[in-house]
């Protein structure tokens, strides 16, 4: 953190409520200026990621993060805030423990609280094909290190009492694969987090700055230009979800995604009394608590393509039916809120990241419903992958030639819901 | 700690002209543990107050005590526990006899809460202050949840479902297909109701509170009077109304929910969901709160509120009142206070630069300081400083509302709306009653039109709703709709001084604690947009939605921002308008199940049930391994109903199979039936199944039972939008057919004694070969000699409703030969043994056709087919993993499925499936391998899932018995 930035503590909190003098702020407002070494296109998670850990990490300055709306307005602060590691592949399961160690230190090194609660994630069995697949991912979580097991009815029951767990329903719960390490994160503060130490770095935050087109020349990355004037640049990082495919097109550079509105929904508050993360594949359901008494519900993308951020009401009609047939009791609790995000769709289901064949034309794309467990690691791997020559071996696997050399990465085998 | 018991209904007031209760009709209820009486017609919390109750919660963050502030549905100091429901607005919810009433989240009691401690921390506890500590030390911040966690500002939901009562807790949901849906039961959405009613359409008029009428119903003498000649009129006029009912949400194309909340009948709550020809939204205004020091104690009450309480309850809120007024509303409610002996000490105008500066008190207004430095006693102050323009559905109808300073309010800019959705009343403008009914019933009358005319255009056959319900005389002709929008004249926005807060920082969300300091420390902080402020103070976050406080909130953040209201802009209403329970979104929970016709029978003798998708099926009888030997030894029936079915007719039926399987259709001959993959576009394995040609141009194509939708998808998808000229007809058969598998050695002897019509000799009906004929008397049964199970096999498609006669017959004449039924695990195990890939388990999301030992099918030098181009590209790579038969060398040792191969510390394959074999008495197992591993011979390692390693040795081939296929072909 720069030294002009006061720090947060119970201390400073004190201070500053005895003192009544204001906070500092936690970004700056910059004027938009003609050139940068770097330019991250998109202010959510992912993009002010890369921009803090190319600061932080590999001592890069002259970096402006471009966001055309608010920070975090995309993906970032509609998602359902899960972090877990309990992928099916190897690639993925390291990259995403790495992202959840990040997250797990993320608050003290940011010296922001994003609140990550580690209060273990349960993905339900209805079926004896889905406890199959997730003794697979067991046994290849146990292998890479992550915790991961298959437990039955009734330990789930002792994790999560609301189940119902009886044989009389439609979708008996005949196990569960549980990860201690998944949990919750708040999304909006890990976003402000990497903005608030993003900014104290030197990075150039700009918002309302809508990228409407790159410059390109001989094959290399030469600007950016946008609604606020050109800036020249030999670096361009597009960490956008929902307009992976707008930001590549630009440089003629077409990427094998769809992008698929994925909904969610939240309720009003009430007591705790679910401590766990639950999800549940064959229902296409996932729950969670959050600190504030809400439950954010959850469910697979939409089953067309489009762009639009509405919600519908033939979600919420079916989220409710599969709650309840997970959580009877649940049925007086009231819907408040329901919103849609925009997911970036790959073939195989794994993120596109790393180098392209533009030259300083960078992407951390296509996380499809993964985007927001991937965040620190995919920020820190992305920044690497600028700063060096190498690509790092953790983002080796997602790299884009794959889909030309046909070294898919398969993480679509646990994909049908989850989170 | 207890509180002083009230005096019975102290505060009830002697009869009022508009009253709702019924004085003949009195009850007592229990609130906190005491009971207290109540008339029919009390919401709760007029009951309450009635009895001298002011105070109803405890708030979020610093549990300051709150009471009445709108007195209605949306009022943020009155969310109670009722019984197992949690958060039931007590403003709102009618009191009954009985009901066990609570606060929520106080302790030890409402009145005493230890947790209003809070207040005086109030100046550290900042908005977001949960942001900026507790970060270190890390392992401390699972303790500092369970801190923040205790005060979650919420109910209690019941937490155990062993005792949920399904039948007690019943939710229902209804179509309705109204020509006009009023969303709003004003005077100016019941005069648009009877107007659209009169004119012949059919009317569904829905209306939030318990009656119609708006706030004619907490009017004057003539409002009274007007409201009782509307309630006739829509009476007459055979509007439907629903009333304690609110619309969610407007989808596309008028799609429209409403909630029921206390629907006739034994549901609980009922989801309608109506596809209205045209939307009316007649949703009024709602008053806003105002922003001061202490504008959240128990006594600051808004106009609408204290007009409510006096007129429509017989409450009175207070006994010496201060009130702040810029509207008629302010006025009327003094009015109304004096009228009924409260003693209004100041009213304070607004509109002449008056002031309130802050109200204080413990537990509630004690007095309050004016603008001009007085001091006036009081236990009430009445707020009437404007309006919020409901208009969340046209927002949701596409509309952006637009700020007009000179109301103090956003307005919908009405242009922008589609031509079925239409709005009047206090959403459009400010009028007198009966400006408000003209501007309705114009409004009326054009939605009818516009609805005859969608009904005209879409063919709609015209006697559905015209000529009219009262009579064809009474009906007007549809006509052509309006070319200019029928609201736009008749209601302009009042002019109002913009009053959002005073001198003093006050509350601005009152459900979520948030003041206007609070947004202010945030935009300073950098949260300066309107986006950011919200999401990191929560204003607006809560159960309201920021229907109240919306505009406070966007008021203060322009000031705070230097941009204009406009420019801050207000929210995006998303739906639902009002929280609305998962009960009434989920309805009755209807879950299909599908059964085949001899469930019952299976059920009877034994079977364990496996959920395989939507199907219900036999898992086995009791002994699976007993099952699996009796096919061998014998002969076993199963029941595989479940087995996709697509009957494909038409000349271009092989051009079809050509395209989606991987190998050759060409030369099937009538009377034959191949095993055939299908693969998609990038080379993954799709499905498999047999299909067979029943005629000339006449075939069955079956498929997996999980895959049967997908494939049927699939089939079409090629059809409709890559061959749109081949002639094939699709139908999917799977539950027109009862199927039966008959295997085992004696399965030919067992098929003679029941079929008729058919040549069973191994000559005359060899392998893979399909006859039709007639078994068990039933006419028209499709056979086929297959052998998924590795034995002489018989698969038999019957008519669906003769399957469980056929499945009886089976049995009955097979006694002697040892038939016996057998489930999917014995048939899991069979396969296994011969070697039989089951897609989705010996294959997975990214298994290509050259990866599941499919080379023998795979027909690349056919010039096309789906998939063709990266399985040519995966074979001439050649590095793909591969699936291969494994061999424990531990015989007794079956490896579960899922268990990892490794080299070392890598993962080099998988076992994709496993089991004891009862023929060979030893462990068998399929698995993918990666490719320098598939030789037959090599030796690889196992992990077992408690971390122990075991050799495996790759088989020869995936069958374990009998390769050859001596046992199929005899």
């Amino acid at each position: 953190m720069g030294s002009s930035r006061s720090r947060f503590s119970a201390y400073s909190l004190v201070r500053q409520g005895v003192s009544g003098r204001p906070w500092p702020r936690m970004w700056r407002r910059h004027e938009l200026e003609s050139s940068y070494d770097a330019v991250v296109v998109g202010g959510g998670l992912h993009g002010l990621a890369t921009a803090y850990y190319l600061a932080a990490e590999q001592g890069w300055s002259r970096i402006a993060v471009l966001e055309r709306s608010y920070l975090g307005g995309g993906g970032s602060g509609r998602n359902t805030a899960i972090i877990r590691s309990n992928y099916l592949t190897p690639d993925g399961v390291r990259f995403y423990d790495h992202s959840l160690r990040l997250y797990a230190d993320l608050s003290a090194a940011l010296n922001f609280n994003v609140m990550f609660s580690q209060r273990g994630h349960l993905t339900l069995a209805h079926t004896d094909a889905s406890l199959r697949t997730m003794r697979w991912r067991a046994e290849v979580n146990k292998i890479e290190g992550v915790d991961s097991e298959v437990i039955g009815p009734d330990r789930v029951k002792e994790l999560a009492p609301s189940l119902d767990t009886s044989d009389r329903v439609r979708y008996p719960i005949l196990g569960a694969l549980y990860h201690p390490p998944g949990g919750i994160v708040r999304h909006d503060a890990a976003v402000w987090g990497y903005a608030r130490a993003a900014d104290a770095h030197g990075v150039h935050l700009h918002q309302e700055t809508e990228v409407v087109g790159i410059e390109t020349s001989g094959g290399r990355v030469t600007g950016v230009r946008t609604n606020r004037g050109l800036i020249s640049t030999p670096v361009v990082a597009n960490c956008t979800a929902g307009w992976a495919t707008t930001i590549a097109d630009m440089v003629d550079l077409p990427m094998p995604i769809q992008t698929f509105p994925l909904q969610a929904a939240v309720t009003e508050p009430v007591r705790p009394f679910l401590h766990t993360v639950v999800v549940s594949g064959s229902l296409h359901v996932y729950v969670s608590q959050t600190d504030r008494g809400e439950l954010v519900f959850g469910a697979s993308v939409d089953p067309f393509a489009s762009y639009s951020t509405r919600g519908s009401l033939e979600f919420v009609e079916g989220l409710a039916t599969h709650v309840l047939e997970l959580m009877p009791s649940l049925d007086r609790l009231r819907l408040l809120r329901q919103w849609a995000g925009l997911c970036d769709m790959t073939p195989d289901f794994a993120p596109i990241i790393g180098r392209t064949p533009v030259e300083g034309f960078f992407v951390d794309v296509g996380w499809g419903t993964y985007g927001f467990k991937a965040g620190p690691a995919a920020g820190q791997a992305l920044a690497e992958c600028i700063a060096g020559r190498k690509v790092p071996a953790l983002i080796e696997a997602f790299a884009l030639e794959r889909f030309e050399t046909g070294k898919l990465v398969g993480e679509k085998g646990a994909a049908a819901v989850g989170h | 700690m207890s509180e002083p018991m009230p005096m019975p209904m102290s505060m009830r007031l002697p009869a009022q002209p508009g009253e709702v209760i019924d004085r003949e009709e009195r009850f007592s209820f229990s609130w906190n543990g005491r009971s207290y009486p109540a008339y029919s017609g009390d919401t709760i919390a007029s009951a309450l107050a009635a009895n001298g109750v002011r105070i109803f919660s405890r708030s979020f963050k610093y549990h300051r005590p709150r009471g009445l502030l709108t007195a209605s549905h949306l009022d943020p100091g009155c969310t109670i526990q009722v019984g197992e429901e949690p958060n039931v607005r007590g403003a709102h919810r009618l009191a009954s006899p009985g009901l066990d009433v609570r606060s929520q989240n106080t302790w030890p009691s409402l009145r005493y809460d230890v947790k209003s401690v809070n207040r005086l921390a109030g100046r550290f506890l900042s908005a977001g202050f949960y942001y900026k500590t507790f970060i270190k030390p890390r392992r401390l911040w699972p303790a500092y949840e369970k801190v923040l966690q205790r005060f979650v500002h919420g109910g209690v939901i019941p937490d155990r479902p062993e005792e949920h009562d399904a039948e007690a807790r019943f939710y229902d949901k209804r179509y309705a297909h109204p020509d006009v849906l009023v969303a709003g039961g004003g005077p100016a959405g019941m005069a648009a109701a009877c107007a659209a009613a009169e004119a012949g359409a059919r009317v569904l008029l829905v209306e939030e509170e318990h009656r119609p009428g708006g706030h004619l119903r907490w009017g004057d003498a003539a409002d009274l009077t007007l409201l009782a000649e509307l309630r006739e009129r829509v009476s007459a006029a055979g509007v439907e109304v629903m009333c304690d009912a609110v619309v969610l949400g407007r989808y596309d194309d008028n799609w429209v929910a409403v909630v029921e909340r206390s629907p006739a009948g034994p549901a609980f709550e009922r989801l309608v969901k109506a596809r209205a020809e045209t939307l009316v939204v007649a949703a009024g205004q709602i008053e806003r709160p105002y922003v001061f020091a202490g504008n959240d104690l128990p006594g600051v009450m808004l106009s609408t509120a204290v007009r409510r309480l006096v007129n429509l309850y017989a409450v009175r809120p207070g006994e010496r009142a201060v009130v702040l007024t810029a509207n008629g509303s302010g006025d009327a409610a003094a009015a109304d206070l004096s009228r009924v002996g409260v003693d209004v000490a100041a009213v304070v105008d607004a509109r002449h630069g008056e002031d309130v500066v802050r109200a204080d008190g413990r537990g509630g207004v004690r007095w309050v300081e004016l603008g001009d430095g007085r001091r006036v006693d009081c236990d009430l102050l009445v707020t009437a400083t404007g309006w919020t323009a409901t208009t969340a559905l046209l927002n949701m109808a596409g509309n952006r509302p637009v700020y007009r300073p000179e109301a103090a309010r956003f307005v919908p800019d009405l242009d922008t709306l589609p031509d079925t959705v239409v709005a009047t009343g206090g959403v459009v403008g400010d009028g007198t009653r009966e400006a408000l009914c003209e501007h309705g019933t114009a409004v009326g009358e054009e939605a009818a039109r516009r609805a005859a005319g969608a009904a005209e255009q879409s063919g709609e056959v015209p006697s559905r709703a015209w000529p009219g319900v009262k009579g064809a005389e009474g009906a007007r002709a549809p006509s052509a709709p309006h070319p200019k929008r029928p609201d736009a004249e008749g209601l302009t926005p009042e002019p109002h001084p913009e009053l959002i807060h005073g001198r003093t920082h006050g509350f601005v969300d009152l459900c979520e604690d948030v003041t206007s300091k609070d947004l202010l420390s945030a935009v300073e902080e950098g949260y300066d947009s309107a986006e950011l402020a919200k999401r990191y103070t929560t204003a607006t976050m809560g159960p309201t939605q920021g229907k109240l406080e919306i505009l406070n909130v966007v008021g203060i953040l322009a000031e705070a921002t230097g941009r204009t209201i406009q420019e801050v802009g207000t929210t995006t209403w998303r739906p639902p308008y009002a929280p609305v329970t998962l009960g009434a979104l989920a309805g009755r929970r209807l879950e299909p199940v599908r059964h085949s016709p001899m469930q019952r029978w299976h059920e009877e003798h034994g079977a364990v049930p496996l959920v395989a998708g939507a199907w219900i099926r036999p898992d086995h009888y009791g002994d699976p391994g007993a099952e699996a030997a009796n096919v061998r030894e014998n002969v076993g029936i199963i029941d595989v109903t479940p087995i996709g079915k697509l009957d494909l007719q038409g000349p271009d039926v092989a051009k079809l199979l050509n395209l989606l399987y991987v190998n050759k259709w060409s030369k099937l001959e009538v009377g034959r039936v191949r095993y055939g993959v299908m693969c998609a576009e990038d080379g993954v394995v799709l499905d498999d199944g047999v299909t067979g040609r029943l005629g000339e141009d006449h075939y069955l194509m079956s498929t997996t039972s999980s895959g049967a939708a997908a494939v049927w998808e699939w089939v079409e998808l090629w059809l409709q939008t890559e061959h749109p000229d081949w002639r094939v007809h699709v139908t999917p058969v799977t539950t027109a057919y009862a199927s039966i598998n008959v295997a085992g050695p004696k399965s030919r002897e067992l098929m003679e004694r029941v079929t008729t019509g058919v040549d069973l000799s191994p000559d005359a009906f060899p392998y893979m070969r399909v006859r039709r004929g007639s078994i068990a008397g039933v006419d028209d049964c499709v056979i086929w000699r297959i052998g998924f199970t590795g034995e002489l096999s018989y698969e038999i498609h019957v008519p669906s409703a003769y399957g469980l006669h056929v499945w009886a017959s089976l049995l009955a004449h097979g006694e002697d030969l040892g038939v016996a039924p057998f489930g999917i695990e014995a048939q899991r195990i069979l396969r296994l043994e011969k070697g039989h890939l089951i897609v989705g388990q010996d294959t997975d999301g990214i298994t290509q056709g050259y990866s599941a030992d499919l080379d023998w099918a795979i027909k690349l030098d056919k010039p096309d087919f789906v998939g063709r181009p990266e399985l040519a590209w995966q074979r001439q790579r050649g590095d793909h993993p591969r699936l291969v038969g494994l061999l424990p060398l531990d015989a007794d040792t079956v490896p579960p499925e899922g268990c990892q191969l490794v080299e070392g510390a890598e993962i080099v394959g998988r076992i994709t499936s496993s089991r004891r074999s009862p023929t060979l008495g030893r462990a068998i197992c399929l698995g993918q391998v990666a490719a320098h591993l598939a030789e037959p011979g090599t030796e690889v390692t196992v992990r077992l899932p408690d971390g122990r390693l075991t050799g495996a040795r790759v088989a020869e081939q995936l069958a374990s018995v009998d390769p050859e296929g001596a046992r199929l072909r005899v």
